[in-house]
């Protein structure tokens, strides 16, 4: 027994070292080699900032940046405000049997939800761009929002809200201030996932835009489509930076059973 | 919950209606676009009723691209299983102090773009990359290989890509599984190994289950790593839908390939549930978890 625990105890750390190893080595070559005043990764010429500056300087970036944010944004409030009025309007009646709508977004590849929105804008003619782009990422975004706030919801006890009323509340103002305070966690959750989850997007986003708009990610495939460029290596760690402060945030919300990352 | 129904004090509005947008935008872009898609793989350019299209899908070709995509979807699927399980066992179970930290550095990755986790690859797997100098300084090769655009670059990226999504289902239940029933067995006299094969795997099942579709669903209509590190050479499901939406137009076609293969997704992930149910999980734990005791 003792023997074995002492095995146990030497395979399982060396097992997760190297899957951090395998996991982390890329990631730390494609920091490194953003820092390289070289444009080939394999030889060192010393550190520069040279591609960040490139990075800086460049119009395209910059543009597919803003259209990112906007789009990001706006689904991120559009999928909280319709979500958060699904789950509190729709608690105890028939239309809370309808949460398994929202799931379906979340089954199905996301290659089929592309497919299915570009036939269905190009059939009514919608032109393509930011609007029909906001509209998909929405679409995502709702089956990530509504599953996680109308489990949160219910799990609130009533016994406030009916002290809210009991002491001369009216609706509005319980909602106001019990219940949309108590949820603040969970929406900030919501919130993040669908602006990293919109921000990171590519498969809706290639079919959404039909080449009218530039994304960030969009930019980043056509760079690498035609012969990767330096300047990749810094959007890369500028990508990984977003992406850990908004892990770090996440994980600052300490939100109880959070299944979802 | 029956409480809440009496108590809400927006149930008692009954101002339903605002419940309502939520859906619409759900209805209107999610489940008429594939009531659409479906309707457009049964008819032609004249706007009347064919079969042609799936006649034309019917062939050796497209049947080889759907088998690829379903070995290219189960092997990750299965690969990142057997590497996941023992790293989320171990970060549940033995790590107290550095937990969050691991933790962390896990979540990250999961957080970022896909396209940033595969472009990272690209100086590894390059001819003149990484891999290929150390092989060669090790001696191990003479000449340098190409190992981007070969079927090789699209395995190991699509595990890497897609790992993080087996260990945080597995890890979150394993992180609730209760001690004492570990404990239990052991004291009633079963090995380690027993008690890991007829205790921990079978209560962890439901978050195998649930890392292995979230692998294998979106791993079968993968379409930026066939393209990137496959170079676009072997076609995969998610790369034909592209190809024939995108570049060949010919959405008719198309729209017959995305239903024939979402069919056959369905069907896959039917079978891989009922073999979850019936072979993985031992008989006897299998009676006494769904049979209830008398």
């Amino acid at each position: 027994m003792n023997q074995q625990n002492k095995t146990c105890s030497y395979i399982f750390p060396c097992l997760v070292a190297a899957f951090y190893m395998f996991l982390y080595v890329p990631i730390i070559i494609l920091i490194i080699s953003s820092f390289n005043a070289s444009a080939y990764s394999y030889e060192w010429r010393g550190f520069s900032l040279t591609w960040y500056h490139q990075l800086w300087e460049s119009v395209e970036v910059w543009e597919a940046l803003r259209n990112s944010c906007i789009v990001a944004t706006a689904s991120v409030v559009l999928s909280l405000v319709l979500g958060l009025m699904f789950v509190v309007f729709a608690a105890g009646t028939w239309l809370d049997h309808l949460l398994l709508t929202f799931y379906g977004s979340l089954a199905a590849p996301e290659i089929v939800l592309a497919v299915g929105l570009l036939s269905f804008f190009t059939f009514f003619s919608v032109p393509l761009g930011l609007t029909t782009l906001i509209a998909g990422h929405t679409l995502i975004g709702l089956g990530y929002v509504v599953p996680l706030l109308h489990s949160r919801f219910h799990e609130l006890s009533y016994v406030l809200t009916e002290a809210s009323l009991d002491l001369g509340a009216d609706y509005r103002t319980t909602f106001f201030r019990v219940i949309l305070p108590l949820l603040s966690p969970a929406l900030m959750a919501s919130a993040l996932l669908t602006f990293i989850l919109s921000f990171d997007d590519f498969i809706i986003s290639f079919f959404c835009t039909g080449g009218t708009t530039q994304t960030l990610p969009l930019y980043f495939f056509s760079v690498i489509r035609s012969g990767a460029s330096p300047i990749i290596n810094a959007l890369s760690s500028v990508f990984l930076l977003v992406s850990s402060i908004v892990v770090l945030l996440f994980s600052s919300l300490k939100i109880r059973n959070m299944d979802f990352f | 919950m029956k409480q809440w129904q009496e108590y809400h004090l927006l149930s008692r509005i009954r101002s339903f209606f605002w419940a309502i947008p939520a859906l619409i935008w759900q209805i209107l872009l999610l489940y008429i676009p594939l009531v659409f898609v479906l309707m457009r793989s049964f008819v032609d350019k004249e706007s009347h009723f064919t079969l042609s299209y799936y006649v034309e899908l019917f062939d050796a070709t497209h049947f080889i691209i759907l088998l690829r995509s379903l070995a290219l979807a189960a092997t990750t699927a299965i690969i990142c299983l057997i590497i996941a399980y023992p790293v989320a066992y171990f970060l549940s179970m033995y790590m107290s102090r550095f937990k969050n930290v691991l933790l962390f550095f896990l979540i990250i990755p999961f957080w970022t773009s896909l396209l940033v986790q595969l472009y990272a690859w690209f100086s590894i797997l390059d001819k003149h990359g990484f891999l290929n100098i150390i092989l060669q300084k090790l001696g191990i090769i003479s000449q340098p290989y190409h190992v981007l655009n070969t079927p090789f670059a699209v395995y190991l990226v699509s595990i890497y890509c897609y790992i993080p999504f087996m260990i945080m289902p597995i890890y979150s239940i394993l992180e609730k599984l209760d001690m004492r029933l570990r404990e239990a067995s052991l004291d009633l006299g079963a090995t380690r190994w027993e008690t890991f094969r007829r205790v921990t795997v079978p209560l962890s099942m439901p978050g195998i289950k649930t890392g292995f579709f979230l692998v294998f669903i979106p791993a079968f209509g993968e379409f930026v790593i066939p393209i990137l590190l496959g170079g676009g050479k072997q076609l995969y499901v998610g790369s034909l839908i592209t190809h024939y939406f995108l570049v060949s137009r010919s959405s008719g076609l198309g729209a017959a390939f995305t239903w024939l293969s979402s069919v056959i997704l369905i069907i896959a992930t039917v079978i891989m549930h009922w073999l979850f149910v019936r072979v993985v999980t031992p008989r006897k734990t299998r009676r006494a978890m769904y049979e209830p005791t008398k």
